[in-house]
């Protein structure tokens, strides 16, 4: 699915977050959002998956007006992998995973055989059938990320967003997430903190700095010293890594 | 980890709610046979076989006084239905509350519910609706009914001032309008020159099932099932609730309508319950917590595990209440405490309870 959000302006309280924002993600495009802490990343997001409603603009998920479509409708299409939340109840991990069954069910559908499939499958991409039964409150951070990417899987989208997905995990498990999006090849936009992830996952960026694109294009024509220092306010020295053959950064103050 | 699993999976879930059920008709039966009144258990048995069957099995040939039909049938019978209600309507509501704040900590009463109802009842008794016949005489369950009420809308309107009704904002304005209206009672009070008013309005406030009766089982028979065979099927619903706002929109849901009607439901069913039963505490708090540690935080499963062990505990509080101390009924809000706490202290203890899990 193609996502397409035009003109985008979002005030929270009387500040003005994003400014006239437009975002392009082709189909089955891996795209990344760079950007410092708090120059909109999230709450472009959020409007985009209709937790937030923008003050202008439009979403379009191909032909489905997000903003003007039901919550559930939109959920039938759009998957989510938000950053890591807290919860004050437990489930198991396959419950959890059923979770993301609700956007295709009726509210008195009860789960049939179908869906426990749907949830294995899940499980299996996810690394996960050994914790089914486990809950999930004693799962590590990591672990828990992945029975959210579980449930988001189970959901059948046709179009991810990720925001911010891999805070606070280890290096493992930040590539064995973001691997594990990027194999199910369906439409991705998604906000990432860390440049050398960005520049290996994504097929296109958007730099972001105070609510406007500062830059867009392929990840070697917008990670370049010059935007990044522009960016972070920080020194920035890019250079290809000699093991990876990656772009790699070498950053000071 | 085993004794986790039981109620949990497949088969053995079905045959736990089997043995509920059973569990329920036997002390109903046990219940309706104790009492101050003593009344072998054979003749119970054909009092209640006799009207339960229409006069087809079980005869009253045996029964050694009229007076003991009445007791059975006009007594003990309505107050064993009150009992099962109550307990099913308490955990029902408890169960919902918690997963509406998000918050283990929530029960029936926790948004402002018993404060209102408390205002509305210390003011009847102690203020009154005036001499008119019919207020007077419901006086004291109609103003904890419209205290309740009162005092959830109130609750509702706060937390939506200013964008979206969220859970926080639903605690804090709980205990605000609680707090208010639990300062007015006391102005009441303190300026009441009446000491078997306040007497009776803490009376009330402790619980009781003693003002069961026939007539007014229908009304709440009506309301606590309504609610229940609502909620059975809202399993959905309340399973993302336990995810919070930002997930549950992306799994389609938009929560802070499902909240508002939620907490309608559970105000008018407990405002019910309060109106007639006064304050039994506890029950709405722990009930769903055993149940969690029996059944799983599944609402699909969680929802008919906590109706029908409220209702088993609610009744097991009121045989207690009454053979306890002999020729004595002790408030039923003392013995839920009393039962419910050390059981909520073992599983936290010994079972390393988290909640569901």
């Amino acid at each position: 699915m193609e996502l397409v959000a035009k003109e985008m302006e979002i005030r929270i309280g009387k500040k003005e977050i994003i400014k006239n924002m437009s975002i392009h993600v082709k189909k089955q495009q891996f795209v990344g959002l760079i950007g410092p802490n708090g120059c909109g990343k999230s709450t472009l997001l959020k409007s985009i998956y209709k937790s937030l409603t923008p003050h202008k603009g439009s979403v379009f998920l191909d032909e489905v007006d997000v903003l003007k479509t039901s919550e559930k409708k939109v959920s039938q299409r759009l998957g989510v992998v938000g950053q890591f939340n807290e919860m004050n109840f437990d489930l198991t991990v396959q419950q959890m995973v059923m979770l993301g069954r609700t956007p295709h069910k009726k509210m008195l559908e009860s789960d049939n055989q179908e869906d426990f499939q749907i949830v294995e499958e899940a499980l299996v991409r996810t690394n996960l059938i050994d914790y089914k039964n486990r809950s999930f409150l004693s799962l590590s951070g990591g672990e828990k990320q992945r029975v959210i990417l579980a449930r988001t899987i189970a959901q059948q989208p046709k179009f991810m967003i990720l925001d911010e997905p891999t805070n606070h995990l280890d290096i493992r498990y930040q590539i064995e997430i973001l691997s594990c999006v990027k194999s199910l090849n369906i439409g991705v936009l998604a906000a990432l903190h860390d440049l050398e992830m960005a520049a290996h996952y994504c097929d296109y960026i958007y730099a972001i700095k105070n609510g406007e694109v500062y830059a867009h294009g392929t990840p070697n024509e917008v990670l370049t010293s010059e935007t990044i220092e522009a960016l972070y306010q920080i020194k920035c020295q890019t250079y290809i890594n000699p093991v990876t053959k990656n772009l790699g950064f070498a950053f000071g103050l | 980890m085993k004794s986790k699993e039981i109620g949990r999976t497949g088969n053995i879930y079905y045959v736990v709610i089997f043995l509920l059920i059973g569990a329920i008709i036997l002390s109903a039966v046990y219940s309706v046979s104790i009492g101050q009144v003593n009344i072998p258990f054979k003749q119970t048995m054909d009092i209640l076989l006799h009207s339960l069957t229409n006069g087809r099995l079980g005869s009253l040939d045996q029964v050694e006084s009229e007076s003991y039909l009445n007791i059975i049938l006009q007594v003990r019978m309505p107050r064993v239905i009150y009992a099962l209600l109550i307990g099913m309507g308490l955990s029902l509501c408890g169960t919902v509350m918690q997963a509406v704040v998000q918050n283990p900590l929530a029960d029936p009463y926790i948004l402002g519910i018993s404060s209102g109802a408390s205002l509305g009842a210390t003011f009847a008794i102690l203020v009154g609706f005036g001499s008119g016949a019919f207020l007077s005489q419901f006086g004291v369950a109609f103003g904890a009914f419209v205290g309740a009420i009162f005092a959830s809308i109130a609750v509702l309107v706060l937390s939506s001032i200013g964008g979206k009704a969220t859970s926080v904002k639903l605690v804090l304005s709980g205990v605000v309008l609680g707090a208010l209206c639990s300062s007015f009672s006391s102005l009441i009070i303190f300026f009441a020159n009446n000491a078997e008013g306040i007497k009776s309005v803490t009376f009330w406030s402790m619980g009781s099932l003693a003002s069961s009766s026939w007539d007014r089982t229908p009304i709440m028979a009506v309301i606590v099932l309504l609610g229940c065979g609502m909620f059975l099927f809202q399993h959905r619903v309340l399973n993302t609730m336990l995810l919070g706002d930002e997930s549950a929109i992306t799994l389609g849901i938009n929560l802070s309508a499902f909240r508002k009607l939620y907490m309608v439901i559970t105000a008018l069913i407990t405002g019910t319950m309060v109106a007639y039963a006064g304050m039994i505490g506890f029950v709405g708090l722990i009930i769903p917590h055993i149940s969690r540690g029996i059944f799983g935080a599944d609402h699909k499963r969680l929802v008919p595990g906590a109706l029908l062990l409220g209702g088993l505990f609610l009744i097991w509080a009121d045989i207690l209440s009454r053979i306890l101390i002999h020729n004595v009924e002790l408030p039923i809000g003392i013995i839920t405490s009393v039962i419910g706490s050390p059981l909520f202290i073992y599983m936290i203890v010994k079972k390393g309870y988290n909640f569901g899990g």
